[in-house]
């Protein structure tokens, strides 16, 4: 046989191209119905629940199971700042949970400010270069020395990162990340399936967390103004419930007279001047942005500072109680036509109370603890018609806006010491 | 027409340093490294305009450059000889080499002083296995 070897090897060549293409069709074939596996099961998983811990567990369990992504992290973005909050992690030492990123800090925080996925494989070398071009220019005085630098959540020694906005409608819900400390740790088809997954996975975040702020602000519109309970639930107070300490002024306030006229008049009576009073006191209690802890009866309190800060707590809280008092000596003037002995007395304290969520499952209530809380409703009890009692501790902070007259030793319980209140005549005229 | 082949990919990473040559209008030659050689599509690829250098002002006299990029996983290497075409100051390829180099540069406190002034996009004309070739040191042309 005398073939043309060179014929052979160009029809060998031809085969193994030929199969070269045949296992690419395969691959892309296997990697398309991998992906349809994908999508089927972790949208079939993510929808099960509504519970936001749950749902960001399930899309992180899926990265490293399905996926076999390591290290990944999803943050998500804080409603009132330009922030970032790690929401939760895997394949990491330690938790995490709640270091944060600036929008345009690092990759994560590039990517969630411009709303564009970004993969980037050469971390380090990228870092090393930067760093030798900064030395450069701050040695010949282009720039002036660097600022400190980002501390950021992840592995230390990155190398790669992709990131991927999570968005609803255009809205930013948070980042996606996966990480590696291995250089061009991910390709395009990496690119391709974190998308899939974030596109579920952000809808799934932002129903669970639309879930999550519903109930809170129902929880919060029991006790709070709707606006504040607002201002909790977008961040920019932190949430009461949470059990805090915090040095408070606490009003209480309750009408003289009222057990005996309750015991002596008909209930219908009785509600009525109740309804009045509460509304007429809450009236002031909003304007004054003062936090009502609870009505008991005719009893009130009151306090400020806290859910909100205050700088001035102490100067609203006599502002309010002179108010108070005012309105109520309208309103006993009627009263007393009428025959009912009713007359208002105050009592005002500060200091540091426990503040937080009080009670059971089903039956919370916002509350305050401490001797301050005694202390105040000692000075209403001790009142008399028309007095508004102050703590000696209060005075520093309004003694240039009253005139007060200083009262009795009172003993009073969880205090080592008898305290001598001072009584509120009033308001010195703005000079 | 698909020049690039599929792993020279890997290549385009910036994870080993590329070069690029250019040449002046005289003749001059300048070898450069560069941060990253961007792929585009399987015709183009992408280089960072981050200062104004001698490859910059070459390239204006010149439009022809040569890049060597190199495999972190393999260490093959590339030729790829290249045209101008255009320079980018916004768009898909530009955004997406800027917010690399935006987001690199805040982790260094570079954030503002280090950034993408434009992505110059080329077109490949012709790619090669880099072989790489030993000149006797006596024979190469001392520059002037």
């Amino acid at each position: 046989m005398s073939a043309d070897p060179s014929d052979t090897s160009g029809l060998r060549e031809q085969i193994a191209e030929n199969q070269q293409a045949i296992d690419r069709l395969n691959r892309d074939l296997a990697r398309k119905s991998n992906e349809v596996r994908i999508i089927q099961q972790i949208s079939s998983e993510i929808t099960s629940t509504l519970d936001l811990d749950e749902v960001l567990g399930i899309i992180l369990r899926a990265m490293d199971h399905v996926l076999a992504f390591a290290h990944s992290m999803i943050l998500l973005k804080d409603v009132a700042d330009n922030v970032l909050r790690v929401a939760a992690t895997r394949g990491y030492a330690e938790q995490g949970a709640g270091a944060q990123v600036r929008l345009g800090e690092g990759v994560i925080g590039v990517v969630g400010e411009r709303r564009r996925m970004m993969r980037i494989g050469n971390i380090g070398a990228s870092m090393r270069y930067l760093k030798t071009v900064r030395a450069r220019m701050e040695s010949s005085g282009e720039v002036g020395p660097a600022e400190a630098p980002a501390v950021l959540p992840g592995l230390t020694d990155v190398q790669s990162q992709l990131a991927l906005p999570l968005t609803v409608k255009d809205r930013l819900v948070g980042v996606l990340a996966v990480e590696s400390r291995t250089p061009n740790a991910f390709d395009e088809l990496d690119e391709v399936l974190l998308r899939i997954v974030g596109n579920q996975a952000a809808t799934a975040i932002d129903n669970a967390r639309t879930y999550q702020i519903v109930e809170q602000l129902g929880r919060l519109k029991r006790f709070f103004s709707p606006q504040l309970a607002d201002l909790i639930i977008r961040g920019g107070a932190d949430d009461p419930l949470k059990t805090h300490r915090r040095e408070v002024t606490v009003v209480f306030l309750d009408l003289r007279g009222f057990t005996a006229f309750a015991e002596t008049s008909e209930p219908e009576e009785v509600m009525g001047v109740l309804h009045e009073y509460h509304g007429e006191m809450g009236r002031l209690i909003l304007a004054h942005e003062g936090t009502l802890e609870r009505f008991t009866g005719d009893g009130m309190m009151i306090f400020f500072n806290d859910p909100l800060p205050m700088p001035d707590a102490a100067e609203r809280a006599v502002r309010m109680a002179v108010a108070m008092r005012d309105r109520a000596a309208e309103l006993a003037v009627r009263w007393h036509r009428k025959g009912y002995e009713l007359d208002l007395g105050i009592g005002i304290a500060k200091g540091f109370a426990t503040i937080g969520a009080i009670g059971f499952e089903g039956r919370w209530d916002y509350g305050a603890i401490g001797t301050v809380t005694n202390l105040a409703a000692r000075l209403c009890g001790e009142a008399k018609p028309g007095q508004i009692l102050i703590s000696p501790r209060l005075l520093p902070e309004v003694e240039n806006l009253l005139e007060v007259e200083e009262m009795g030793l009172l003993a009073v319980k969880g205090l080592a010491r008898p305290v001598k209140p001072l009584n509120v005549l009033r308001l010195r005229d703005p000079a | 027409m698909a020049i690039l082949p599929d792993d020279i990919k890997a290549a385009m990473q910036g994870v080993i340093p590329s070069h690029v040559v250019t040449c002046s209008h005289d003749g001059t030659p300048n070898a450069s490294a560069i941060s990253q050689v961007y792929y585009v599509d399987a015709d183009h690829v992408a280089l960072s305009h981050q200062f104004f250098n001698k490859t910059k002002r070459n390239l204006e006299e010149n439009p022809r450059a040569m890049a060597w990029v190199i495999s972190p996983e393999t260490f093959e290497a590339w030729d790829l000889e290249l045209e101008f075409v255009r320079s980018e100051t916004s768009g898909p390829i530009f955004d997406i080499m800027e917010m690399q180099i935006e987001a690199i540069a805040s982790m260094v406190g570079m954030k503002g002083i280090f950034k993408l002034r434009a992505a110059d996009v080329f077109r490949v004309t012709a790619v090669s296995k880099a072989v790489g070739e030993r000149i006797p040191l006596a024979e190469i042309p001392r520059a002037r």
